[in-house]
């Protein structure tokens, strides 16, 4: 197994006494395509800027490529780059003058890489920055922290605000990043799951601070199921049980339910155990995300369940 | 050839899109459209044409070399099997079992019976390329 590039042990934060992360455990492993998701507020945010040690934690631990980024020499830190939601970039400064500033921050930096995403994106680079359209400055925020060519990039809502064309042109920058770049590490938080669903290989999912759910997305698919039980008669048998079941309704003889089973061949005997007729469907992320947060703000799920 | 072929994965489903793709070479191979020989598009082209993490293709790629329906030669690329490896009668039908639940609830819907269903189940298999034998 990779070793841990992201890691964080019971960590926690809060303002003025209220949570944003609470005794959050978070592992990355390195080439891992890694998608914070959640809904605002969650602490997604807070999550990364502790990473980033733009935040102190109030207790426990947070380390990139190993170490705390407090206190880790400029050669370290130049392996992990971070954009921010707001991006506070020069707003005087042209897009190629920022990127020439950037060029000397950066030792591994690639300047022909550089003029290869500004082309991607269509940014315009002799205009200053500060006139530049929200979803354009993003890009040029997004264009030097990969052109920095780090072993970590982390992104927080990269596509928020994007419009669909930059969003696609955003996804293939970072198919790029993946496919010539295998090692590198992608961390990015966002609460509309959609399009980067496309790239994501793991997900954590974050509500109220804490871990509710992460794993590997094809193990989580794989393993939960929308179900539908149709007994004979007028209701279950006495005594009817389906384990795993997150929610589960019975309305005379039909039980809907959401199953997350150990295994997904657990799905397989369902239908001879029972004796009932059985339809599956198939969940997406988005909707375990809302399953899942519901069923936790009822108690009927135990938090920080983690799959892989 | 296979470069001409259209894949297309639905990445809010909850199929996981290397099942997807999976599904749709072996569409394409059961129709004829990739023939055996036929070369399957590289890892690095494919993530850049589908969108996709290219983890998502080697996972596909290598789960159909392992169910047979392709091979990867060492430094050349992925080809469609001369003869799709035969699985045993039970891995067949378990495999077509769960190919089927798709079809069957929405042939459910429909309000078809399992007669209409597999009536339309013939028809498109007999539309397709004969089996190799």
């Amino acid at each position: 197994m990779e070793p841990a590039i992201i890691e964080t042990r019971g960590l926690t934060k809060s303002f003025d006494g209220i949570s944003a992360v609470d005794d959050l455990d978070l592992t990355i492993r390195g080439g891992c395509a890694y998608g914070l998701i959640g809904r605002n507020g969650a602490g997604k945010t807070t999550t990364l800027r502790l990473l980033m040690a733009l935040l102190r934690p109030d207790s426990g631990s947070a380390r990139v490529l190993g170490v705390n980024l407090w206190t880790a020499p400029a050669s370290i830190r130049e392996r992990v780059t971070y954009v921010s939601q707001d991006q506070n970039l020069y707003a005087w400064m042209t897009s190629r003058e920022l990127q020439h500033y950037a060029s000397h921050l950066y030792s591994r930096w690639d300047a022909r890489y550089a003029d290869h995403l500004a082309r991607q994106f269509s940014l315009p680079l002799d205009v200053p920055v500060g006139v530049l359209s929200g979803g354009e400055k993003r890009k040029a925020a997004i264009l030097i922290a990969l052109a920095a060519r780090p072993d970590v990039i982390v992104l927080d809502e990269p596509a928020a605000g994007l419009d669909p064309v930059a969003r696609r042109e955003l996804i293939d920058a970072l198919v790029e990043v993946l496919t010539d770049r295998p090692d590198s590490t992608l961390l990015f938080s966002s609460h509309i799951i959609s399009d980067l669903e496309r790239i994501v290989d793991h997900v954590g999912m974050m509500d109220r601070g804490r871990m509710l759910l992460s794993g590997e997305v094809d193990e989580l698919k794989t393993r939960m199921r929308r179900l539908q039980l149709i007994f004979e008669g007028d209701h279950p048998p006495p005594g009817f049980r389906l384990p795993g079941a997150i929610r589960l309704e019975i309305d005379g003889p039909v039980v809907s339910a959401i199953v997350r089973a150990e295994d997904e061949s657990e799905f397989a005997g369902l239908e001879d155990r029972y004796g009932a007729r059985l339809h599956m469907f198939p969940l997406g992320l988005e909707e375990i995300f809302i399953e899942m947060a519901s069923a936790t703000r009822d108690g009927r799920v135990q938090e920080e369940e983690v799959v892989s | 050839m296979s470069d001409l072929l259209h894949f297309q994965v639905d990445a809010a489903s909850g199929v996981p899109a290397y099942r997807q793709l999976m599904d749709q070479v072996r569409y394409y191979v059961a129709s004829g459209a990739l023939a055996p020989g036929d070369k399957l598009p590289s890892i690095r082209s494919l993530a850049k044409r589908m969108h996709l993490n290219p983890t998502t293709i080697t996972k596909a790629y290598s789960e159909l070399q392992h169910l047979g329906v392709v091979v990867n030669e060492q430094g050349k690329g992925v080809f469609v099997a001369d003869r799709v490896a035969s699985l045993s009668e039970d891995q067949r039908f378990a495999e077509l079992r769960r190919l089927a639940t798709g079809f069957a609830s929405a042939a459910r819907q429909l309000g078809a019976t399992p007669e209409e269903a597999s009536r339309a189940l013939r028809v498109e298999m007999e539309r397709l390329e004969p089996a190799p034998e």
